[in-house]
């Protein structure tokens, strides 16, 4: 791989560093921006790609390093300085105010005025004219919630161009696009970077990579690995690159599957549009894709928390046409949620009223319809040592934890029901090692104890060390399945960026 | 008699236009403001009090200003402090409500009402600020619709992310819009105690300020709906009272009781009928700017 | 206990900070801080029993009559508070205590007066009526909130004047009025027969009756209820993390639902109350805002039953012996706005819980 050399460099971001607590998200990145190009940057969920943008987009402050603009050091600090170096960013969650019109959201901030009045007319005539410099079709009297997210996304572009950005950021702009949507978005851009506008391209679909991108940085655990150029890269090379070589995981010891506990045909319920899976008592299934694919929607069935909007839910062999939370746990199904603070635990309860939580109607945490006190504390007792949670305070606001013992005492709650499924969604994500350890650790434990795992994850590489099958989910529908042994990462890293079979 | 009640229309409405038409600034930043009866009650109480010592219409600046520090208060607690705006505004409204008539008996020694002041002037039968009534719901409407300030101020109580993004300062729009909304309120308050009557009562505006909150909701948020909502609640009023003296007999059949919960019961029904869903309330309502959340 | 230390710190505060500054506004404007002393003594003498007579000499009814008259205001004030306390645990707010409190005086006011029967039947149907008519109000804003997303403060504000125009406009002064008997009209409702009035404690001592026992009781109740009963956690959960809640197979709609007929119910009865105990009709008007005062109970409470019961016993004492600071050229009003300024504090809780989180930071911790 050579290193490409840009035609001018405008923009140089120089060995930028950024930690979020004890993690690192950014170690010593260089990137460089040349007026005009269209530098896609690709990595896994975490790999640092948006950081690097929103150190760029001045959202974050890095730790260390620096940008460099025309040669001339800069500081960003709020998106407004960013936007007055010419910097725009467009972000997978958009900042446009429904109730309003295409050009009132545009112009607003800046407002063209007459006689210290709103002059409409202008700023609409303004509006349609940079649509038109651009190629934009948009209506610019339309109320801007009124319009297909393809449309809103064009307007969060002409808001940025309107405002004269030399350099647009667009953070996995097809993610809520249609394939037809997403194929016009790439020939505005292209030609807007004809014209020389320079386009930065946050993408895990390396097919759209390939084909938009004229560079390509890869990144990979916050740091850049490569730089390539798309014509010396192929969807296979791309997919090695961000996944790496790494050491097989050893491998948990063999499982011996028992009854079906899950089996769901055709689940339909919002992104997830079309799955058929079944998981066994004993059994670790792995769900593997880029975020966004239909996980969440899938682990919300299967909790009850959704409905299913077509297909059918068999849990234990019983179809469940229409599951609640409540019904799910009654069944055994245990839930560790990606969102703990909002789905899983009272912040402003007690650690022991958090242990109750789910289960505070039945033994030992009631009796009858009263709380039994004693039942509660001395389970609670015993299982924040089991599970090294600390400080071992029942009666401690939950809130006063850290993320991690927190974590831990959910996974010893949930497991605590004798559950016969356990949905664990990022169970380890924002953990340090030794509470990862102890984590999955648990989930072997149950599995070796006949449990039946559903575990979704964004990290390749835990779904690959915890899971005796995976299935992957590409756009709400399964893409591929393996069973452990034949796990091969290339492969899984492929059908997870909807790579099609050659 | 269609006369006779149109006039007391145009006195009793503009104290409800003015304070509907306030509580819509304040709400479309996206700040709950049920605060409207004490930030009137604030008003009411500074302009009678000034106007004893100084001209009824500087006193009526004094009512002004009165509602805008209460107000300022308000958005202090909601916008700095991030407490809950309900209960900011029941807070306000209890306080001021004692410390109005704690304030009656320490300075005038009176629980009952201010000793009496010069009215404002009559213009053409009516005080002036009924004619400012008639023009500020259009003054309002101007400058929310067809103003920068006022497509900012759409935007930030619907999404103050973007009004962030494009580079400008929530917390002070949000601020001003509270504050100016208070301006409005004690503007009502003042009409009460120096146009409509010519002291202040221990018990003003005994629940225009929660009218004026109905009459926002029933006027969509939107300054002519509002104001159009405070007039229609103030019509049936003066129709009510007219009747009590004209037409006692039809009161048999529809008792004053019944007429004076209409507004309320109307506003409760057009709400409950409403789609859910259906755009109504900003939807940035009552809930602090975090700008981290995005 | 550091947990409660924390959850009580700002409502505290707030109290000592309004006393000590309506102290001070005391002193600037009856000049000098002895006289302010002498008038929050005398308060202070008027709430909770005026020692000083007691102990040179004077009867009994020296300490019993305030405390009666403190009691007699705070038993309102108590149930009240419940009322828009327990819709807050779950995360509503109840501004319609109030109406509430209307519709049950009312109720209360009617069976009071349309039959006989034996006392302590008499009394029970009374209570019962005026909460079932505080929780049938109550239930249109839960069934608003849960079916048709109408928030729940405009609603009940709506439904606080429907209450007030309806039966102080109307039927109290209309269908429901006293039939005047000789030259004497008299305004409200009809004399409730002797049978519903609620047993005076102390005899002829005070106004004392039954009312503050049973605030007390439901502050307990409502007490065990929210901390050693299932129901009750279930509630604090929606409350405190509905989210949470409902993935922990809560029902979220029922928990408000229910939350919102006990608050109604409690409103009832402070409405009862007042008929039974200190009105024995329902009179032109109630005039005074106890469903407010409801509010600030509440929220100087904390929420919590035993805080609630704790501030409105402090607040109603304070009323009772406000009067006494009349002697002093301060209005009997004065109470209200220490209340006042209380709850403004209470209002900017998270600022006081900065401090408190300052102030009880654990030493070492995880």
């Amino acid at each position: 791989m050579r290193q490409c050399a840009a035609v001018t460099v405008t923009i140089a971001l120089r060995h930028i560093k950024k930690r979020f607590g004890s993690q690192v998200a950014l170690d010593d990145v260089s990137l460089e921006l040349g007026r005009g190009e269209r530098v896609a940057l690709v990595g896994e969920n975490g790999a640092g790609k948006s950081s690097l943008m929103n150190v760029l987009y001045g959202l974050y402050g890095a730790d260390a390093g620096e940008v460099a603009i025309d040669g001339k050091k800069v500081r960003l600090r709020t998106p407004a300085d960013a936007l007055a170096h010419g910097i725009g960013m467009v972000h997978q969650h958009f900042t446009l105010v429904g109730p309003l019109t295409v050009a009132e959201n545009v112009v607003l901030g800046r407002e063209p005025t007459k006689a210290g009045l709103l002059d409409l007319p202008r700023a609409k005539a303004e509006v349609a004219a940079t649509c038109a410099r651009f190629g934009f079709v948009l209506d610019v009297n339309a109320r801007v919630d009124t319009l297909s997210v393809g449309s809103q996304q064009k307007v969060e572009i002409v808001k940025a161009l309107h405002r004269g950005v030399s350099t647009l950021i667009l953070d996995e702009p097809t993610a809520v696009l249609t394939p037809q949507e997403a194929d016009e978005l790439f020939a505005v851009t292209r030609r807007l970077s004809d014209e020389g506008l320079t386009v930065v391209l946050i993408s895990h679909k390396l097919r759209e990579v390939l084909s938009f991108a004229t560079r390509i940085a890869v990144l990979r655990r916050g740091k850049k690995v490569a730089e390539v150029t798309p014509e010396e890269s192929t969807q296979a090379s791309l997919a090695a690159l961000m996944v790496g070589e790494r050491e097989a995981p050893a491998a948990p010891p063999a499982s011996t599957p028992g009854d079906v506990v899950v089996a769901l045909a055709h689940g339909a319920c919002g992104k997830l549009k079309d799955v058929s899976l079944e998981v066994r008592a004993g059994e670790v299934l792995g769900i593997a894709g880029v975020d966004g694919n239909g996980q969440r929607e899938l682990a919300a069935v299967l909790t009850g928390l959704s409905r299913l909007d077509g297909g059918t839910l068999h849990l234990l062999g019983s179809p469940q046409p229409s599951l609640t939370p409540r019904a799910a746990r009654r069944l055994g199904v245990a839930h560790i949620p990606e969102d703990r603070l909002h789905h899983a635990v009272v912040t402003d309860f007690t650690v022991a009223e958090n242990v109750a939580l789910g289960r505070q109607h039945q033994a030992p945490f009631a009796k009858g319809p009263r709380i039994d006190f004693e039942g509660r504390l001395s389970r609670t007792t015993s299982l924040l040592e089991a599970h090294d949670v600390r400080p071992r305070a029942p009666s401690l606001r939950l809130g006063a934890l850290s993320g991690g013992n927190q974590q831990k005492l959910v996974v010893a709650r949930e497991l605590d029901a004798n559950p016969k499924l356990l949905v664990a969604v990022q169970p380890t994500r924002g953990l340090d090692l030794a509470a990862v350890d102890a984590v999955r650790s648990r989930l072997l434990d149950f599995r070796a104890q006949g449990g039946a795992v559903v575990l979704v994850s964004l990290d390749l590489e835990e779904v690959l060390a915890l899971s005796d099958r995976v299935v992957v989910l590409y756009e709400g529908r399964v893409t591929g399945e393996f069973t452990r042994g034949e796990f091969d990462e290339r492969l899984i890293g492929e059908r997870m960026l909807g790579v099609r079979d050659a | 008699m269609l006369l006779a009640l149109l006039s007391s229309v145009l006195d009793a409405a503009p104290a409800v236009v003015f304070a509907a038409v306030g509580a819509t600034l304040s709400e479309r930043a996206g700040v709950v403001n049920v605060g409207v009866e004490g930030m009137m009650r604030a008003g009411a109480f500074g302009a009678a009090a000034a106007a004893l010592v100084m001209p009824t219409p500087l006193g009526v600046l004094v009512g002004v200003a009165a509602g805008a520090l209460v107000a300022a208060l308000h958005a202090w607690l909601c916008i700095q402090g991030r407490s809950d705006q309900v209960v900011s505004g029941m807070a306000i409204n209890l306080v001021m409500l004692a410390f109005g008539q704690f304030l009656l008996e320490a300075a005038f020694s009176s629980p009952a009402g201010t000793p009496a002041i010069t009215q404002l002037p009559k213009w053409f039968g009516h005080s002036p600020l009924t004619w400012l009534a008639i023009v500020l719901p259009f003054v309002v409407h101007l400058a929310v619709t067809r103003t920068p300030w006022g497509l900012r101020l759409r935007a930030v109580g619907e999404k103050p992310q973007a009004v962030a993004a494009m580079g400008v300062r929530v917390t002070r729009l949000r601020f001003g819009a509270v504050v100016l909304s208070g301006a409005f309120a004690g503007l009502g308050g003042a009409q009460l105690s120096t146009a409509v009557l010519d002291h202040f009562e221990s018990h003003m505006p005994s629940g225009l300020g929660f009218m004026a909150v109905a009459a926002m909701v029933f006027g969509r948020w939107t300054p002519l709906g509002a104001a159009g909502a405070a007039l229609f609640f103030a019509f049936g009023d003066a129709l009510r009272i007219s009747l009590a003296s004209s037409a006692p007999g039809l009161l048999e059949v529809v008792p004053q009781g019944v007429l004076l919960a209409l507004p309320y019961a109307l506003t409760l029904l057009v709400l409950s009928l409403q789609r859910r869903g259906a755009a109504r309330a900003p939807a940035a309502l009552g809930q602090p700017y975090d700008p981290e959340l995005r | 206990m550091r947990e409660t230390a924390r959850a009580a710190l700002p409502s505290v505060a707030s109290v000592i900070t309004s006393l000590v500054v309506c102290f001070l506004a005391v002193a600037v404007l009856r000049g000098g801080l002895e006289v302010a002393l002498d008038a929050f003594l005398a308060m202070t003498w008027g709430a909770f029993g005026d020692f000083p007579r007691f102990f040179d000499g004077g009867t009994s009814a020296a300490v019993l009559r305030p405390l009666g008259e403190s009691a007699t205001k705070a038993a309102i004030l108590t149930l009240t508070g419940l009322s828009v306390a327990v819709a807050f645990r779950v995360g509503l707010f109840n501004i319609g205590a109030q109406g509430q409190l209307i519709v049950g005086a009312l109720a209360a006011a009617v069976v009071g007066a349309g039959v006989e029967l034996p006392t302590a039947l008499h009394v029970a149907l009374c209570l019962l009526a005026a909460a079932a008519g505080g929780a049938l109000y109550a239930l249109g804003p839960a069934l608003l909130k849960r079916y048709r997303g109408v928030h729940e403060v405009i609603s009940t504000i709506m439904l606080n004047w429907v209450a007030l125009s309806l039966v102080e406009n109307w039927l109290v002064t209309g269908p429901l009025r006293a039939t005047t008997t000789g030259d004497n009209s008299i305004a409200g409702t009809a004399q409730i027969h002797a049978s519903a009035e609620l047993p005076r404690l102390l005899g002829d001592v005070s106004r004392l009756n039954a009312g503050i026992l049973l605030a007390i009781a439901a502050a307990v109740a409502l007490w065990l209820w929210l901390t050693r009963f299932v129901g009750g956690f279930q509630w604090r959960a929606v409350g405190a993390n509905p989210e949470a809640a409902r993935a922990s197979g809560v029902n979220v709609g029922r928990a408000f639902i229910s939350a919102m007929l006990v608050s109604g119910a409690l409103a009832g009865l402070a409405g009862a109350v007042l008929i039974l105990g200190t009105e024995q009709r329902y009179p032109a008007t109630i005039g005074a805002p106890y469903g407010f005062d409801g509010i600030a109970m509440a929220l100087i409470g904390n929420g919590h039953p035993l805080g609630v019961l704790a501030s409105a016993l402090l607040f109603g004492g304070l009323r009772a012996g406000g009067t006494r600071m009349q002697l002093f050229g301060v209005h009997k009003s004065f109470p209200e706005l220490i209340q006042g300024l209380a709850l403004l504090l209470v209002a900017a809780r998270l600022m006081w819980m900065k401090v408190s989180d300052r102030l009880l930071k654990p030493k070492g911790g995880p």
